[in-house]
């Protein structure tokens, strides 16, 4: 028996899905910095109820670990979607706005940045501001705009012939009180569900870069650093290291990703049945 | 009744047979048996002797003119005989007349003059400044004349493999010749090298005809071992742990030390040439450097963090005959909290790290990152110093930001090898703050440059480790943690080595610092049991 409707479901799903990763977010904040310094007393414990994610090798709580590098994951991922979405929205409407010219540039920009791949981008670029929290974003940030700029670009060029939009023209409104009435307002939706629906690659982009030694410090309690350092241990057996916080991250990723369909569906129904 | 006896026939046929077959088989696993495969962890930059191949260590490939006993003592090797002249300037070899080059020349004193020279030319990590010249008197005799008299010499002679003069050239180092055990046949550069016995050694041919070396990190060294895919890995504390079927661990002693520096100078806005910083306020304190010494609990890192692979570590060279034994100290916190209370430090604001004129006793230790061992060593170390009010912030860093930061903060390094120069380039006051690693903290003492000087010019081995063992305490101060303590020894690391049961790595001789390399030293040592 399922309750109530279609929506009523999705709005509680979203809300419920949004609440535990705001706990996560929280917990990876709250957690001080002691909790995720080790005792080498304590190194290489299985999972047990004192320790639920195990320790690592060097007697760090997986778990408290696990918690404060998502946190961490969770703010690049956030920051560096944000500012994606803000240059996707300059970018789109720029380009459905601007002259023929412009638009052929900025179509050919997006194509060009679509066929070079993410990784290597963003371990250039971090690579090239120092790596670090900043560096991470930068590359991130300037790498995850281009499908969303092209979304917002076809979605500014239906808009323009709408009748709406040029009775405003022919009433004399501005160009910039028609974007900021008329075409934000209109793409807001999309623009959310875009940007959250970037999350989770942001947030993957940033364990796999950090995975690899070009992203954050190695000390910082990260997803991807936290898996690169079990590496070194799975062949002499040391399985959670790996697992655990790996499990965590899909489960992140994952639940992010669902409640970006969910939004979709509150906000465009009829995407529903797609 | 005859298809019976056809049976039998047959049957009786088949025997020899079946023996034959056998006795094939065998031969294929005995003829396999001279042959292994050893993971390490670092590959060499050159095969050349004169620009530090084999620095610390023999060098496999060519052969040297006297070398290490187990004990470290010297026998000869190249050399039939030799003599020190009185004044400690001249030095005579001769050289036996039955070694060969692997190209069928014969070695001559020529070789060996050439050798010694080319190497003081090269200034690489074959320190010989203080040769003068090196000349063959003829075929069988080399002179060679000191500038001043140098008790180190016979331990630099037995890391410097002779290299033939007549095919010495630019590439000698990818490809080389020598009189050594074994020769190489292949080298693909970050993927294996492919020895073979040198079936003209003087020395006896060994047991083991073919090795190939390949180069590995640790975890994928370790993955192999369990896929059965090499004889000897090169494995570290932190995995030795893991047990594998058909293999043993073998813990080889090493003098591969793990310890930090700490700044002896103030932070007065000093730089080095290269505009790196200079001095730390904290570690600048001798009551702070001696009190994070005290702190530590070497056997309790020892035994839990490295897994028993390791042993307390009091100085560069624990051990060795030239290594003074009241250079260890007992782990003692009280002490340590006494020390620092008699400096001014004390908690005002209950944060548990003390201070001293609004100044927190607080420091960065810097380690390489990627380096496991040490970084459990560096956390584990802090961790114990926090006890005693002393927060040590444990980073890992590349080896760029090592080069700029080490003049101010404190670095976990690693040295060990079976040379006592080793001592007199760490501590050496002309050495303070140059780049090369070994004094980054800027000691400098004229009462350790005059022993170091009287160890470097003693004539006997006896008057240099007496001075050798003064450098490091001399009743009074000295360069170890009851003196001035300079740096903070935490352990000496055992070489953990995964070997195939069956294999005998022979008698090994006290490893010096180097990923895997010193392993291979005494190959022509090395055995399958039959």
């Amino acid at each position: 028996m399922k309750k109530g409707n279609r929506r009523t479901r999705a709005v509680i799903q979203a809300a419920a899905l949004a609440m535990l990763l705001l706990v996560v977010y929280a917990a990876g904040i709250l957690i001080s910095g002691d909790a995720v310094e080790g005792d080498f007393l304590d190194a290489g414990r299985p999972p047990c109820l004192e320790h639920p994610f195990g320790t690592d090798a060097l007697g760090r709580d997986l778990l408290m670990r696990t918690l404060k590098g998502m946190s961490v994951s969770m703010t690049v991922g956030a920051a560096a979607s944000a500012i994606s979405a803000g240059i996707a929205v300059f970018v789109g409407i720029a380009a459905a706005a601007g002259s023929g010219r412009v638009d052929a540039a900025i179509s050919w920009l997006i194509d060009v940045m679509m066929s070079v791949p993410h990784m290597v981008l963003i371990i250039l670029i971090s690579f090239a501001m120092g790596r670090g929290f900043q560096g991470l974003l930068a590359g991130i940030a300037a790498t995850h705009w281009c499908s969303l700029a092209r979304l917002i670009r076809g979605e500014v060029l239906q808009l323009r012939s709408r009748h709406y939009i040029a009775v405003s023209r022919k009433l004399g409104k501005p160009e910039g009180w028609i974007l900021t009435r008329h075409l934000l307002g209109h793409l807001a939706p999309q623009l959310l569900v875009g940007a959250i629906l970037m999350f989770p690659h942001a947030i993957l982009h940033e364990a796999a870069v950090s995975f690899l030694g070009f992203g954050l410090p190695p000390e910082q309690p990260a997803t991807g650093i936290i898996l690169a350092e079990s590496m070194r241990y799975i062949s002499a057996g040391l399985w959670w290291p790996a697992v655990l916080p790996g499990l965590t991250l899909v489960w992140v990723v994952l639940s992010v990703d669902r409640l970006g369909d969910e939004l979709q569906k509150i906000l465009n129904p009829f995407s529903a049945q797609e | 009744m005859n298809l019976k006896k056809m049976t039998v026939l047959f049957l009786a046929a088949l025997i020899p047979v079946c023996l034959w077959a056998c006795k094939r088989e065998e031969a294929a696993a005995n003829e396999e048996r001279d042959q292994v495969v050893i993971a390490i962890g670092s590959e060499p930059e050159t095969l050349d002797p004169t620009r530090g191949w084999g620095h610390g260590s023999s060098p496999l490939v060519q052969s040297t003119l006297v070398r290490y006993t187990a004990d470290l003592t010297f026998e000869k090797d190249l050399a039939a005989d030799y003599r020190l002249s009185d004044d400690g300037l001249t030095w005579t070899f001769t050289i036996r007349d039955d070694a060969y080059f692997t190209d069928g020349e014969r070695v001559t004193a020529a070789d060996v003059a050439f050798t010694l020279e080319t190497a003081k030319a090269a200034q690489g990590s074959v320190d010989l400044t203080y040769m003068e010249s090196a000349k063959a008197q003829d075929d069988r005799t080399v002179v060679i004349t000191l500038s001043r008299p140098a008790s180190i010499f016979l331990n630099t002679l037995a890391s410097v493999g002779i290299v033939p003069e007549h095919a010495y050239n630019e590439t000698y180092g990818v490809s080389p010749v020598g009189s050594g055990p074994y020769q190489l046949v292949e080298w693909r550069a970050q993927e294996q090298m492919i020895f073979t016995a040198n079936e003209n050694y003087y020395g006896g041919v060994p047991a083991i005809k073919n090795v190939i070396v390949v180069f590995m990190s640790e975890d994928a060294a370790l993955a192999a071992v369990q896929a059965g895919e090499v004889d000897v890995a090169y494995s570290t504390a932190t995995l030795g742990t893991a047990q594998v079927e058909g293999y043993h661990v073998e813990a080889i002693p090493s003098a591969d030390n793990r310890g930090f520096t700490l700044p002896m100078l103030p932070r007065e806005g000093q730089t080095t040439e290269n505009g790196s910083p200079v001095g730390n306020d904290v570690t600048c304190h001798i009551e702070v450097r001696q009190a994070v010494a005290y702190a530590i609990d070497r056997e309790q890192i020892a035994g839990v963090v490295l897994n028993g692979f390791a042993r307390p570590a009091y100085s560069e060279n624990d051990g060795m005959p030239w290594n003074n034994p009241d250079v260890a100290i007992e782990t003692d916190t009280e002490y340590a909290k006494q020390l620092l209370a008699r400096g001014g430090w004390e908690d005002t604001d209950g944060d548990g790290i003390l201070e001293k004129d609004g100044l927190k006793a607080e420091f960065s230790c810097l380690y390489p990152a990627g380096d496991s061992v040490r970084q459990a060593v560096a956390m584990a170390a802090a961790q114990q110093v926090a006890e005693i009010g002393i927060r040590i912030h444990v980073e890992g860093v590349s080896w760029d930001e090592i080069t700029q930061r080490m003049f101010s903060e404190a670095v976990m390094m690693g040295w060990g090898s079976s040379i006592p120069n080793e001592t007199y380039y760490l501590y050496r006051s002309d050495g303070a703050l140059l780049a090369d690693f070994y004094n980054p903290e800027g000691y400098r003492s004229e009462a350790t440059d005059s022993y170091l000087h009287r160890a470097m010019a003693a004539l006997t081995v006896e008057e240099a480790n007496a001075n050798w063992q003064k450098v490091q305490w001399d009743g009074e101060t000295g360069t170890s943690m009851r003196g001035e303590c300079p740096w903070v020894w935490i352990v000496n690391l055992d070489h953990v080595t995964y070997v195939r049961d069956g294999l005998s790595i022979g008698e090994q001789p006290i490893h010096g610092h180097g990923h895997g390399l010193p392993l291979i030293q005494n190959l022509s040592e090395w055995s399958w049991d039959r």
